[in-house]
């Protein structure tokens, strides 16, 4: 044998061991361990009920329901400061004096974790109809939920942003750097489309099965879909929407205002939507919405922000015991009778939102068991109060409007307490129900939009204090600069944020 | 299946082995030793003038069939000078080889063979186990830096157990830049395991000619390491080397006292319009040093014995080894113990098989999480403890703990690993120049981690109301399959070796864990989930695989000696990559000319080398996560429903994958030269690079309204380096002292080619406050620092009204440049502001032998690099302690020009600007070491070869201005690098050590 012999052997024996392409491409395929994955998602009815619930557990996030939701409404509102120690999270005290940028954490942070939030809307919408067999009842349901979160989701965007990316499916690769600010009329078009087919499909609250409870209905629906119009200054469309939501006959003022934010108060006959949250000892079922707000220091070991002001306490009427129930100050003894609030040196002008407040429970405080009250009936009946006296229907405004105040009273025989309004002028009325929004819904996040929404804010601002506020200019936050810099210049900036 | 393909490659080699017939004429046979007598196995042995040739077998025998028994036989060895040997009728014949010329013939190991060092035509830098053994550490790529011109080490963490960042030749991509280890043939991803003194060499190979065989894997260059084999010898070698030493932190971080703190404290309060929190700083004096509270002067210790030898059979190479270091941060430890064999069976003249295994076991104990920041944040004013024992509130006024709190009750935090690493394989030596590998490679590892923390309440702000136990266990699963067949051959002028191969490799991770509160008690008999309530537990398993299949070709020729000639190609698939992008093409070509053994250089006697290179090749890498390619679906996205608050199951697509993933691929060219003079007294390698990469995978940064949970990856960008390096040594005798001097240089410049389709910059290093401290961009080095540049600072209204500005700047504050000329200072007006890239990399080393006395001195440094002092911006949780720069703070016109007045974060003071640059350059005294061999007239009496003591010191001293605990800040992604976020300091070491042989 010679050496060419030999070479060719071994030359035939490399292209053997070469040739076989099938071993390989099957040795190389390789399956994510522990995870689904979009090829093999979507197939079952269980697939859409995940997905639908992965769109609900977004409402707990820090970056939607926490820190900068906070900071972003009560804090740049008049009703509360930054709270907490002086320089903790001073960034906080940019949006209570605004003096914010473009590049602020907050915009972005709150941007980033409405957007993700929308984006598991988006996914859920797209794919749940071409799930295979499931129950169609239970399809449209779940589609219906999902719209409803989504425009809840857009409706706190656009109110923050003003005209944002509308974007109402997964985008492809190609699409990521294209997209453009949506008017903010376009935008409130999607946003009511989505509430009206959501509002179609869902059960009311009292039709869904006891383990279902905190899942969007059609009240819900409906309630923000009031609350869209009202914005956007369609009175006709916010009565209409609002009385259908009252006369549905699904929700009461619970009696108490006061034991609405204790655990009793959680869905209770006022709930129209809330985001349920539950301290497990496992944790995963909390938010830090309480947490921020706590106490701080011993001992309710919160961090202390979002602390009232002197406006809010004087905002009530005298004797109004929504007051003590909004504002824990130092030296009160705790709603669950606990302890007493403590002095906190370190602290300038402490007091506390009581609404936020949860007694001691399991795990550590991240694991905050306090549900989220986005939508209480109490805001539906001054939302019919409010549209109906702007449609000239005073009397059955007042109807509303003292159904919240009689409540409040509570068991009080005291006239001067809280009387009926009786004031039928227009804008004198509008502006008792205003007030009355502020004594009723003070440190549920309402204060910033409300103000807003009114044409106010830079009035009220600057009145309080607020004298860096720019009409104009600080009633939308900035596009985050980084979203800004991505688009290459296709995001344009809110006015004189540039 | 693949163990089909290797079967078949075995089974059809055996085939041509029982073809093989021999043609006899007349056989000669005879035996090849060196000088020490011991066998030399594959010398290449040729019959002048014809083709015919054969091979020493493991014994050193060899029979070769020639025409007849006059011929001249020429014996050929890497490493040997060549000799030729007349038969003159003899049919028997035993031939002496001498090593030739030490340094021309020296061999390096490049990857699946070896080869000359005057045969390399990539360029290819060796590293000799005495180097690496002169830094006290445990880390082996640490004991690399300022060694290998070209190559950057960073150590930016002296925590024990930790190595350091390894870049070859700047920066090729942008996340995983580190090179691959090839430890003895395993492709590994860090060799830190290693016992310095187990290894023999180390080669980096640089270029794309030299890494090509390394295909996919190659890109950022191959650190290959040899470990000490056994040598034949008439007795067994032991040898004991141990050393202990002191470690004390190298440099503190400057900060002010409890008087100046509380005097800049009163300052940012009367700033912010708030009440002054101390009435009278100046009582305050000193305070708490919370350094000296964390940090302690720190052991260290190694011990390692072995036994080296062999005989015809056998040959191995023992080892144990115990290294115990404590941490200069109090509670962190990292103890080692390790175990190595590397032993050669020759079970046939044909047949020999052996291993290269190593077992260790390690534990170590990581300083509480976030102390270095809380002792370098934390209040001076307040005690560590009061004198009832109680510990000081630091968090009155931020949320810092404090320290010596955190030392008690959050010091447990335990890791413990074994690992088994190495390989099996055998060697049929086939038909004279076939020579069929078949090497199983392996490295499996498990870790557990263990971390407990009592109940405990310091203050409001540092306490945990429930003991909690977590423990983790991570199993990983390496192994590789190589099957080479090489093909040795010389005849005339001609040499040439070809190697094929087939590989396969499959990697495997797994994790468990869980945590229980609630313990039964504290000591550490409970630190076992069962003694948790069962009620608060939690727990995790997750895994990920990948697998790779290879074919790799290289043909080494050489003609004459002087023309030598290098081309591979390596065809790489990897499961990380969708179906139809799954396999690369890997390819180089390298020629070099040794002008040397010209005949117009023989008469001359300057030059003793001189070698000419050039290579070109592409390489590919991979690094991105194994379901990068896969759109995954998150589970346990969870949402609470019903009267009873159930937490319900969510899931859904929450991450964006792109299947078009394919490889990145770099391609560089190198030209080389390589002179020794003066009979090679004075050598002298020089390289000139380009690399360029192209379609790196990165996360490209998308628009947060995507609405995805992270970055898809991408092939985006394209990169570019460009350098010099320079490698030069003296070494000659003076009388009896026989001395060195050496140095390194290397000289990079990155720039970004490209990014993605359209360039957008990408953004990163994200710092305090939310901002982002680099910027990528066309035509710049990538990741540099951009911000604002300062120009001054605003001393009164007037300058306020003269400057631009933004508008809501005060008197005090920095004042930046008008960049754009608009007039007013908007984030428009941000500009490249500094780069962590240096320069230069290099270092110099000295050495001196006299009369038993040895003396060596290394230093190392890096020029032109910057560096982001990101912890003093990083003011977020609360009025934290001050670094001394901040005295220099304008308190009234025109009292500082360059530090602002004391604010406590926000714009202008606390945007990303020139404020935070500082220059990275630095220049360290790496080791001194002072050493004492015994004369043997002395060690003979006591049956010892050989006894050294040495004194040494590493890290001595460093030049640097940089405000850190050390200069050396890196990060192995290219995008946030060189930013000081706080790091565990490296240590000074002085230790005594001992080296015997017996």
């Amino acid at each position: 044998m010679t050496y060419k012999s030999i070479t060719r052997y071994a030359i035939l024996t490399l292209v053997l061991a070469v040739s076989s392409t099938a071993c390989k491409q099957e040795w190389l395929e390789v399956k994510p361990q522990g995870e689904l994955t979009t090829g093999n998602f979507f197939q079952e009815e269980d697939h859409a009920v995940w997905a639908t619930n992965a769109v609900y557990s977004m409402l707990r996030d820090w970056n939607v329901h926490a820190f900068n939701y906070v900071g972003m409404t009560d804090i740049a509102s008049d009703d509360a400061d930054k709270g907490s120690l002086i320089n903790d999270a001073i960034f906080l005290a940019d949006l209570d004096n605004f003096t914010l940028d473009a590049g602020h954490q907050s915009p972005a942070s709150i941007w980033n974790g409405y957007y993700q939030s929308i984006y598991r809307a988006n996914v859920a919408i797209e794919n749940i109809p071409n799930i295979p067999e499931m129950n169609e009842t239970l399809r449209q349901r779940l589609i219906g939920e999902c719209k409803f979160l989504r425009a809840y989701y857009y409706f706190n965007l656009v109110r923050w942003f003003g005209d944002i990316p509308l974007i109402t499916r997964a985008l492809q690769p190609d699409e990521y750097y294209t997209q453009t600010r949506t008017p903010a009329a376009q935008v409130y078009q999607q946003i009511i489309l989505d509430l009206t087919e959501a509002a179609a499909v869902l059960p009311l609250k009292s039709q869904y099965a006891p383990g279902d409870l905190g899942r969007a209905s059609q009240g819900a629906a409906k309630g923000i879909l009031a609350k869209v119009y009202l914005t956007l200054g369609d009175f006709a469309n916010a009565e209409t929407a609002a009385l259908e939501v009252i006369n549905s006959g699904q929700y009461a003022l619970y009696p108490n205002f006061a034991k609405i934010f204790q655990r009793e108060g959680e869905h209770s006959s006022e709930s129209v939507f809330e985001v349920s949250c539950v301290a497990l000892e496992t944790g995963g079922g909390g938010s830090q919405y309480n947490q921020i707000q706590g106490v701080r220091g011993t001992p309710n070991l919160g961090w202390g922000f979002n602390q009232p002001t002197t406006s809010l306490r004087s905002a009530f009427e005298t004797g109004d015991p929504r007051r003590n129930a909004t504002i824990l100050e130092v030296g009160e003894t705790l709603p669950d009778g606990s302890a007493i609030v403590l002095d906190n040196p370190d602290m300038l002008n402490e007091s506390y939102n009581q609404k936020a407040w949860v007694p001691e429970h399991v795990g550590f405080q991240e694991n905050s068991p306090g549900n989220i009250r986005l939508l209480r009936y109490a805001d539906v009946l001054l939302i019919a109060a409010e549209a109906l006296n702007e449609n000239g229907k005073s009397q059955d405004a007042l109807v509303y409007l003292n159904m919240v105040r009689a409540r409040a009273k509570g068991n009080s025989t005291n006239p001067n307490l809280l009387p009926p309004v009786t004031v039928t002028d227009k804008d004198q009325l509008r502006q008792r129900i205003w007030n009355e929004r502020r004594a009723e819904l003070a440190l549920e996040q309402h204060r910033w939009f409300d103000l807003v929404r009114q044409g106010r804010a830079a009035a009220v601002m600057q009145a309080h204090g607020k004298t860096n506020f720019m009409a104009g200019k600080h009633e939308l936050f900035p596009i985050p600069q980084s979203e800004v810099d991505l688009s290459g210049g296709l995001l344009t900036q809110n006015p004189f944020y540039e | 299946m693949i163990k089909g393909i290797t079967l078949r490659t075995v089974a059809a080699l055996w085939l041509i082995l029982a073809a093989w017939t021999l043609q006899a004429q007349v056989t000669i046979k005879g035996k090849v030793t060196d000088d020490a007598h011991e066998p030399l196995i594959g010398v290449n042995i040729l019959v002048k003038n014809s083709t015919a040739g054969s091979v020493s077998e493991l014994d050193g025998t060899f029979e070769l069939t020639v025409p007849n028994p006059y011929v001249t036989l020429v014996f050929s060895y890497i490493g040997y000078s060549t000799q030729e040997v007349a038969l003159k009728g003899q049919t028997t014949i035993d031939v002496t080889l001498s090593e030739g010329s030490q340094l021309l013939n020296e061999v390096v190991v490049v990857g699946y063979g070896t080869q000359r060092k005057s045969d390399v035509t990539g360029s290819v830098a060796s590293v000799k186990s005495e180097d690496i053994q002169k830094i006290a550490t445990s880390s082996v790529t640490q004991a690399l830096q300022g060694k290998v011109a070209g190559v950057q080490v960073t150590a930016s963490s002296g925590r024990p157990g930790d190595g350091a960042v390894v870049r070859v030749r700047g920066v090729g991509t942008f996340n995983g830049t580190a090179p691959i280890y090839v430890v003895d043939g395993v492709i590994l991803d860090n060799m830190d395991f290693l016992n310095p003194s187990d290894i023999e060499s180390i080669e980096v190979l640089k270029d794309a000619s030299a890494a090509a065989i390394y295909g996919t894997r190659g890109a950022n260059g191959v650190i290959m390491v040899t470990t000490k084999k056994g040598r034949q010898s008439d007795k067994t070698h032991f040898s004991f080397n141990s050393y202990v030493g002191q470690q004390r932190v190298a440099q503190k971080i400057d900060l002010v006292n409890a008087r100046d703190y509380a005097q800049l404290s009163n300052e940012a309060a009367m700033n912010t319009g708030t009440p002054k929190p101390f009435a009278d700083p100046d009582a305050l004096g000193e305070g708490t040093d919370w350094q000296d509270v964390i940090f302690r002067d720190a052991m260290i210790q190694n011990y390692n014995l072995s036994a080296n030898g062999g005989n015809d059979k056998i040959l191995f190479n023992l080892s144990a080894d115990v290294f115990r270091q404590e941490g200069i941060v109090r509670s962190s430890y990292f103890n080692r113990y390790s175990f190595r064999a590397n032993n050669e069976y020759r079970l046939t003249k044909d047949v020999k098989v052996g291993h290269n295994l190593m077992y260790q076991f390690t534990d170590n104990n990581n300083e509480p999480g976030g102390i270095l920041f809380t002792a370098y944040t934390a209040d001076p004013t307040v005690v560590a403890r009061d004198s009832a024992g109680n510990f000081g509130n630091t968090s009155n006024r931020s949320n810092v703990s404090n320290p010596a709190a955190q030392l008690e009750y959050n010091e447990y935090n335990r890791g413990y690993a074994q690992q088994l690493i190495g390989n099996v394989f055998g060697e049929v030596y086939i038909l004279r120049n076939f020579t069929f590998r078949s090497t199983f490679n392996f490295s499996m590892g498990n870790s557990r981690g263990k971390s407990f923390t009592p109940e405990f309440f310091v203050n409001d702000k540092q306490f945990n109301p429930e003991s909690i136990l977590s423990v983790s266990l991570n199993r990983s699963r390496d192994w590789q399959w190589e099957n080479t067949l090489t093909y040795t051959k010389a005849w005339d002028l001609h040499r040439v070796t070809v190697l094929g191969g087939v590989t396969s490799q499959a990697r495997d991770f797994e994790n468990w864990g869980g945590s229980r509160r609630r313990l039964v008690g504290d000591a550490e008999e409970f630190y076992y989930l069962n003694a948790g309530d069962i009620e608060t537990q939690t727990n995790f398993n997750g895994a990920s695989q990948e697998k790779y299949y290879s074919y790799l070709f290289r043909l080494n020729y050489a003609f004459k000696d002087r023309y030598l000639l290098t081309a591979s190609f390596r065809r790489d698939g990897s499961s990380k990559f969708g179906s139809e992008r799954r396999f690369g093409n890997f390819m180089s070509v390298a020629a070099a000319w040794r002008v040397i053994e010209e005949s117009f250089m023989r008469n001359q006697d300057f030059f003793s080398n001189l070698k000419l290179r050039l290579s070109w090749g592409v390489l590919g890498n991979d690094k991105i996560p194994y379901t990068a390619a896969i759109p995954t679906v998150t589970s346990n996205l969870n949402a609470v429903f019903g009267t009873t608050e159930d937490l319900l199951f969510g899931a859904t697509p929450t991450r964006l994958a792109n299947s078009f993933l394919q490889w990145e691929e770099s391609k560089t060219t190198d030209i080389g030269i390589d002179i020794g003079v003066l009979n090679n007294r004075l050598t002298l390698e020089v390289d000139r690079y380009i690399r360029k990469t192209f379609e790196i995978l990165l996360p490209v940064p998308i628009p947060d309204y995507v609405g995805s949970e992270g970055d898809p990856y991408v092939n985006a960008a394209n990169l570019e380096n460009r350098g010099w390096e320079l490698t030069i040594n003296w070494r000659d005798r003076l009388g009896k002292v026989a001395y060195h001097i050496g140095g390194i240089g290397s000289y990079n410049k990155n720039e970004v080619l490209s990014l993605g389709t359209g360039n957008e910059a990408i953004i990163a290093g994200g710092v305090s406050g939310g901002g982002f401290s680099t910027r990528s961009e066309v035509g710049i080095p990538i990741g540099s620092f951009y911000g604002y540049e300062v120009e001054g600072i605003y001393q009164n209204q007037a300058d306020l009204d003269n400057f631009p500005k933004r508008g809501d700047e005060k008197p005090g504050d920095l004042r930046f440049a008008d960049t754009n000329g608009d007039g007013v200072i908007s984030t428009d007006d941000r500009v490249f502001i500094g780069n962590a890239l240096p320069d230069y990399i290099y270092g110099f080393n000295a050495g001196l032998e006299f009369a038993g006395l040895d003396l060596s001195v290394d230093f190392n440094g890096v020029y032109g690099n910057e560096l982001y002092n990101a912890k003093k911006m990083d003011r977020f949780f609360g009025v934290t302690n001050f670094e001394t720069s901040f005295l220099d703070r304008w308190n009234g016109e025109n009292t500082s020009n360059t530090e602002p007045r004391v604010t406590n974060g926000g714009y202008p003071n606390y945007a990303v600007s020139e404020r935070f640059i500082e220059d990275g350059s630095f220049l360290r005294l790496r080791s001194v070491m002072l050493g004492y061999t015994l004369p043997e007239s002395l060690t003979g009496k006591i049956k010892m070869e050989r006894l050294r003591i040495y004194f040494s010191a590493t890290n001595p001293l460093t030049w640097s201005t940089y405000s850190g605990y050390s200069p050396e800040v890196t990060s192995e992604s290219a995008i946030d690098n060189g930013i000081d976020r706080g790091i565990y300091p490296v240590a000074k070491v002085f230790t005594f050590g001992i080296q015997a042989g017996f």
